[in-house]
């Protein structure tokens, strides 16, 4: 067994979650102008519903159905029914929404399964492939490949197609935007959803490898931040951001023990800050 | 006001006794103690997030560090109080060190940095299981036993010191000045606050409150644990503090007390908790924003209510009183000499010239206009001048002082600025909007000086009624006068105004006229962007006319109104 390739699968593996999650991030961040913290409750959430629906017994792939879909309508009623209405309140309260949404969501799920991780089986079964003295399941193939494709995808809806010109219009001027016909709250709530079911997605793909509780939705929040951070909030750059994150806190975990990848991320989360501390205008903070 | 102080001497006394009295089931010495010391930790995340509304979602990592330190520290053999000292003392300077790289930028990254730092927090302390004790914790020991009633004396004197320090800290200049950079930072740093460093300066102060309370809370369990530095905990630290009431003095203890006494009095309460603080978290930002004590207030008011503030409001109209003799601008900058050199300014976005090669001057007692269609780059003029953009090119010069590097808030004392749209505080009043500038000049002021002060500067502007009064409970139409009596006061070498008389009737206009008239008589240059070409007319002593980032005429006001070229670029479109 190789360490230096096996590091090299298991980084793809979450560098395809953590894009996923930053493209998400980063699309509801700039059409809506929320960091949702909530955001990677949606992952934590579709693992735990798929653990519970399947010890209730329901066929698997409605399980995965049901899991998904919850996930993203929780994502988007949450935009519908708590932020869009209070809009005009200060960006820092609509930032202490989402943590409170966050902290429900924990709640609930400890409510749901107890405090212990669980998981569920993964979807694609069979032997690992051995290939360079690594090894990776079929299932982590999947998710690598879908991970880059749906990421991927994402800059060609955004320039190809109505909805995604819409959104980007949204992104850059939603006054602007609204003048010349756009629907922005519909452009916002599409990009709630998107961020819903890519990261319930990722979930289902991702936990039957690792497992899931009811505290990884923060942490995964805050490394697809940190991925988006990376981009400069860009839903392309993200995927490329993701990736190279997700690879090096695997080369990090292999070589240096899990846990130091918590201050390893936050490491990294100094110096994106120092980065980017350079681009703020001199004086500092906000801009006119 | 001496009634509200005996009730709140008597809730104190009483407070402090519940334990004792056998009348609040549950409520016992114990618990008493740790809600104490717990409240005592919070009075720092009230500071930060509370009254600053910086989004410290990671608080009780600066909770839990001291103890670990001091810990460690005695591990190593060192005495009890020299640990503590240098527990706290590490922590205080880890979160300076936090606000430095964090405070800078836009306040998701201190919220994802401070939550991050959490998660660090409690992952080390699991991870080095041979320094910190690991998933157990670390023991701590004092080299006294205290008794639980000497434990409860201790809590409730330094809960008392905490509550009495933080009231001492969050009134008068601190909480103009917190309220302003809250609600507006661009206003902020135009009045001459230095936000980050005030910023910095407020995470330091509340992490040590923090690790007060935590340091005291550690050795009166006997174990510092992972889990009480991490996410979780803070999450319900600020729980506790919504709860309770946010920037108010006594939200934290209120919250802390009521949340600490549910759990305690309710069984098999475990599973339900975190859903507990959650909603309870989450409905109170969603429909209570002040938190209980707000609510409390309420109550209060209709149980005591106060006397209706009459608003009358007809400003500028009748006599116009004298303003004031400011002492005005220093002697060796006498009327005439320039105040204000613009040398071939230029600012570019990208290929956008939205100011290009613009030179003028602004003197000593002279009032100069800026006219021109929009995206003429009047605006971008103005931001360069007062800081808020940097020039791509040319200097600007402020009494022979090049301004290069000289940052929004450092120019504060010299130039008082209003905006197209008034940017004044909605939670304070009219006289705390004019005295927050005073607040941030040079030279120093007691408070009933700039209360003084502030209150010719109103009557001087007509507005002596409106002083006592919230913002928020006057009409729109004021805010222009407001906005320009606060730039104006403290004398300002340069007052930069933006579109003063928009939104005034004719009657209004004659009022400006006059105080504008006045303002130059005290020896200010005076710069004004305006699109009422008769307004400029009647008071500007020059007027320079710009189009497409470039001046496009320079004169006195009869000979521009006559110029071939401005009337074709600019005036022609209006006539």
């Amino acid at each position: 067994m190789n360490l230096f390739t096996q590091a090299i699968f298991s980084g793809l593996m979450t560098g395809a979650v953590y894009a996923l999650l930053g493209v998400g991030l980063v699309l509801v961040y700039r059409t809506a102008r929320v960091l949702n913290l909530a955001h990677g409750e949606a992952f934590a959430m579709s693992g735990i519903f798929m653990a519970l629906l399947l010890a209730w017994s329901v066929p698997f792939y409605l399980a995965i159905v049901i899991a998904v879909g919850a996930s993203v309508l929780l994502a988007m009623g949450l935009h519908r029914f708590i932020l869009r209405p209070r809009g005009n309140w200060p960006p820092g309260t609509l930032i202490l929404i989402t943590l409170g949404a966050a902290f429900v969501a924990r709640g609930v799920m400890i409510l749901l399964v107890g405090t212990d991780p669980v998981s569920f089986p993964a979807i694609f079964d069979g032997d690992p492939i051995r290939f360079a003295g690594g090894a990776i399941t079929l299932q982590g193939i999947v998710l690598v490949v879908f991970g880059f494709s749906a990421a991927a995808a994402i800059g060609i809806f955004l320039t190809r197609t109505q909805t995604g010109k819409q959104m980007l219009a949204t992104a850059e001027n939603p006054y602007a935007a609204e003048l010349v016909g756009v629907d922005v709250e519909r452009s916002r709530l599409i990009a709630y959803g998107i961020g819903g079911l890519y990261s319930a997605l990722a979930g289902i793909l991702l936990i039957p490898l690792i497992a899931v509780d009811f505290q990884s939705g923060l942490s995964m929040t805050m490394r697809g931040f940190i991925a988006a951070a990376i981009s400069g909030m860009s839903p392309t750059g993200v995927l490329l951001s993701g990736f190279g994150l997700g690879l090096f806190e695997s080369m990090i975990g292999a070589y240096l023990g899990a846990l130091v990848q918590d201050p390893v991320m936050f490491a990294i989360l100094i110096l994106v800050a120092l980065w980017q501390s350079r681009n703020v205008r001199f004086g500092g903070g906000v801009r006119a | 006001m001496t009634l509200r102080a005996l009730a709140v001497a008597a809730a104190c006394i009483i407070t402090v006794v519940l334990p004792y009295l056998d009348i609040l089931p549950g409520w016992t010495p114990a618990l008493a103690t740790v809600s104490a010391f717990m409240a005592l930790s919070l009075i720092g995340l009230n500071l930060v997030f509370g009254v600053t509304g910086m989004l410290a979602f990671g608080q009780a990592a600066f909770v839990a560090l001291p103890g670990y330190l001091a810990g460690v520290v005695q591990g190593f053999g060192a005495p009890f109080l020299l640990a503590i000292a240098l527990g706290l003392a590490g922590s205080v300077l880890v979160a300076r060190l936090m606000a430095a790289i964090f405070v800078r930028l836009p306040g998701i990254y201190f919220a994802i940095g401070t939550l991050g730092f959490a998660f660090v927090i409690e992952g080390v302390a699991r991870a080095l299981p041979t320094i910190t004790g690991g998933a157990s914790g670390l023991v701590l020991e004092a080299p006294f036993a205290l008794t639980r009633n000497a434990w409860y004396a201790v809590a409730a004197a330094a809960l008392a010191l905490g509550i009495w320090s933080f009231a001492w800290l969050a009134r008068g200049r601190f909480l103009r000045t917190m309220k302003l950079v809250r609600h507006d930072e661009l206003a902020a740093r135009v009045v001459g606050i230095d936000v980050v460093r005030l910023k910095t300066h407020v995470f330091t102060i509340a992490s040590a409150y923090s690790g007060i309370g935590g340091i005291l809370m550690a050795y009166h369990v006997g174990v510092v644990a992972p889990e009480n530095g991490g996410v979780n905990a803070s999450l319900e630290a600020l729980a506790m503090v919504v709860i309770g009431g946010g920037g108010a003095v006594f939200g934290p203890v209120l919250g802390t007390a009521l949340v600490q006494w549910l759990f305690a009095i309710s069984s098999e309460a475990d599973r339900y908790e975190l859903l507990i603080y959650g909603l309870g978290f989450l409905l109170v930002v969603l429909y209570l924003p002040g938190g209980l004590v707000d609510g409390l207030r309420k109550i209060w008011n209709i149980v005591a209510p106060l006397p209706q503030a009459s608003v009358t409001a007809p400003i500028l109209t009748g006599q116009l009183p004298k303003l004031l003799p400011v002492a005005a601008v220093p002697t060796a900058d006498g009327p005439g000499s320039v105040c204000l050199g613009v040398k071939k300014v230029a600012k570019h976005f990208g290929g956008l010239h939205a100011v290009d090669e613009v030179s003028f001057d602004v003197r000593f007692g002279q009032i100069v206009a800026l006219i021109g269609p929009n995206g003429a780059g009047k605006s971008t003029l103005f931001n360069l001048i007062s800081g808020i953009e940097r020039p791509t090119a040319g200097r600007i010069l402020l009494r022979d002082r090049d301004m290069a590097g000289v940052s929004i808030h450092q120019r504060g004392a010299d130039i008082g600025r209003s905006f197209q749209v008034p940017r004044l505080v909605p939670n304070l009043t009219v006289i705390e909007n004019i005295m927050s500038r005073l607040d941030h000049l040079p030279n120093f002021m007691n408070e009933r000086d700039k209360e003084a002060t502030a209150r010719a500067q109103l009557a001087a502007f007509n507005l002596s009624q409106l002083a006592d009064l919230l913002l928020n409970q006057i009409g729109i139409g004021q805010h222009k006068l407001i906005e320009l009596a606060r730039a104006s006061i403290g004398s300002p070498a340069l007052l930069l105004l933006d579109e003063p008389a928009v939104g005034f009737t004719a009657l209004e206009v004659d009022r400006l006229v006059e105080l504008l008239q006045m303002l130059r008589s005290q020896g200010r240059a005076i710069l004004i962007v305006e699109h009422n070409v008769d307004f400029v007319a009647r008071i500007a002593d020059e007027i320079i006319v710009m189009e497409g980032g470039r001046v496009i005429g320079h004169d006195k006001p009869a000979a521009i109104m006559s110029n071939a070229a401005v009337q074709r670029a600019y005036l022609g479109a209006l006539i």
